[in-house]
């Protein structure tokens, strides 16, 4: 109960003071647990002009527990998984450095700066992070034509 | 006998977390955890402050502080500083009530006893001896509600309370129906209502387009050969798409929207001119031509983007250079320029010695006279100066 009360209270301010290149709302209004992400690519990354859509998860225990993001659109980033459930990799969202005292904001905010600067030490994808290392131009020619395939 | 005090106390609990507050209060006051105005404020040995419960229930799941992470026990907590706990008791908070119409407003330590002792809409115990029936305190003065009454018609036993909303259930009073005009006992006229064979009612497929509307009895011969009811699956079936279509199409134009800034396209005229029906096919042509176009324009106007991004990138990075290497230059020069200066200053120094020893050799002997303010003489002469001046401000004194 005070879970719903503290995520009701999260949505009002971030409808208030939104992310810049990031916007959200609850994927249905009966369930405050499960919300839609669209982030768009940042400027002069390689996923500029993508729109991106992920699902953030809360747990029942929020805030003690961290919530999930996962892509719903095909990325290449060296943060999230290569899957089908394109999980991403946030330092702050494992439950080891989790703290209660983070806000759903921040973590939007770190998953767009993520899109903006990839975390090579807190890869999923350790090979998509050796080429983003090593070459990054071959990692920038993947990852823009990745953007124009699914993310447009 | 007056009812004692404690008897019209009302039982109602105050949640404090759900409370709502007159202004949003300072983001000092939130609990790091639940977000809202702190209650029963604690502190942890790392100096930060949380709700009471809300530590107890992170201390549960982990032995740390939720803020930045240290080892913390149930030890570690106490108190918070009684300065913290006034402020937050101090916030004017609504009453709970307020939904049913308490328009009272009050520092939040009172709420709770304004509940329980003044507020006019919250449910207390009846003032009637005897009766364990609950009712709101404004309406507790009156008589009791909950005395049992005889019905006039069905003689049967009901709450005064329920007395109003009885009249529709009382199985010996009867009303007309609206349709039909025939008279039914109330508990079974709704259920009347609902199928009485006069109402007007409109075809099942009205929503599809037909127009046809008669009493319920008559319907059925309708349908039987209704046009619109033979369709209505299939009508149903577009409908759902449509639905979907649109929804696809407005999750479309959203994503359009997103990318492509909405501004006229310049070939957009020619377009509609040659679009006219003799020539479709070419129209459709030169449309998807022309999309073709429009593609390859936008992503040609994205790397050209691009490329001013980096130009400028590159700009200001020179530009930065550029003003190390000015200041730098500066710096060369000024320290020359200090250094010259020097210089200057040590040849005139030099200069000056250069001069005076000359001087002195030069006069020699008179030298005593034009040394002047060193010799006795010339403090004597000095001296008369300055007394005479005095005089002269004497004069002008008198």
């Amino acid at each position: 109960m005070a879970a719903v009360k503290r995520i009701t209270k999260e949505l009002a301010e971030f409808s208030n003071n939104p992310v810049p290149g990031v916007s959200a709302g609850l994927a249905s209004e009966e369930n405050v647990f499960k919300w839609n992400v669209i982030l768009t690519g940042p400027p002069g990354s390689p996923y500029s002009g993508g729109v991106f859509t992920l699902n953030l998860t809360l747990p029942q225990e929020y805030p003690f527990k961290p919530p999930t993001l996962n892509f719903t659109t095909k990325i290449y980033h060296p943060n999230v998984s290569n899957d089908e459930k394109g999980s991403m990799c946030l330092g702050i969202l494992r439950s080891d450095s989790w703290k209660p005292s983070c806000k759903i904001a921040q973590v939007l905010e770190m998953a767009a700066g993520l899109l903006k600067e990839p975390n090579v030490d807190d890869a999923v994808e350790t090979s998509i992070a050796d080429e983003y290392k090593n070459s990054p131009d071959s990692f920038e020619k993947t990852a823009r034509e990745w953007t124009r395939k699914y993310a447009k | 006998m007056p009812p004692s005090r404690s008897s019209r106390n009302s039982l109602q609990s105050v949640d404090l977390r759900a409370l709502d507050y007159l202004s949003s209060p300072s983001a000092n006051l939130l609990c790091p955890i639940c977000h809202s105005p702190l209650i029963t404020p604690v502190q942890t040995r790392c100096l930060h402050t949380f709700c009471s419960a809300c530590i107890s229930l992170s201390l549960e799941r982990s032995l740390t502080c939720p803020v930045d992470r240290k080892p913390l026990s149930h030890d570690d907590v106490t108190p918070a500083p009684i300065m913290i706990a006034n402020l937050v008791n101090d916030l004017v908070v609504l009453c709970p009530n307020r939904e049913k119409g308490c328009n009272t407003s009050c520092a939040r330590w009172l709420v709770e006893s304004h509940v329980r002792e003044d507020c006019g809409y919250a449910m207390v115990k009846c003032a009637k001896e005897g009766c364990d029936g609950m009712v709101e305190r404004r309406e507790s003065e009156g008589e009791c509600v909950h005395e049992e009454v005889e019905c006039n018609f069905c003689q049967g036993v009901v709450r005064k309370l329920d007395f109003e909303s009885h009249h529709n259930e009382c199985p010996k009073l009867s009303s007309d129906c609206r349709h039909c005009s025939e008279s039914f006992p109330n508990p079974e006229l709704p259920a009347h209502q609902l199928n009485c064979p006069a109402e007007v009612i409109d075809c099942a497929a009205s929503h599809f387009g037909c127009s046809y509307s008669s009493r319920r009895s008559e319907l059925d011969e309708h349908l039987s050969h209704c046009h619109f009811v033979a369709l209505t699956p299939i009508l149903q079936l577009h409908t759902e798409r449509i639905d979907t279509l649109e929804l696809e199409n407005k999750a479309i134009r959203q994503k359009l929207d997103l990318l492509v800034p909405p501004r006229p396209l310049p070939s957009q005229s020619s377009a509609a001119t040659s679009s006219d029906p003799t020539d479709s096919s070419a129209a459709r042509d030169m449309t998807s031509e022309m999309q073709d176009y429009t593609y390859h324009l936008y992503s040609e106007y994205e790397q050209l983007r691009s490329d001013v991004e980096r130009l400028n990138a590159q700009i200001r990075e020179l530009d930065v250079k550029q003003d190390m290497a000015r200041i730098n230059e500066g710096l060369r020069y000024n320290d020359e320029m200090t250094g010259v200066r020097a210089a200057i200053n040590g040849l005139r120094m030099q200069l000056h010695w250069l001069v005076a020893s000359r001087r002195d050799t030069v006069t020699g002997g008179g030298g005593a006279g034009a040394g002047g303010p060193r010799s006795v003489a010339g403090s004597s002469v000095s001296g008369d100066g300055r007394r005479m001046s005095d005089s002269a401000r004497q004069v002008v004194k008198l």
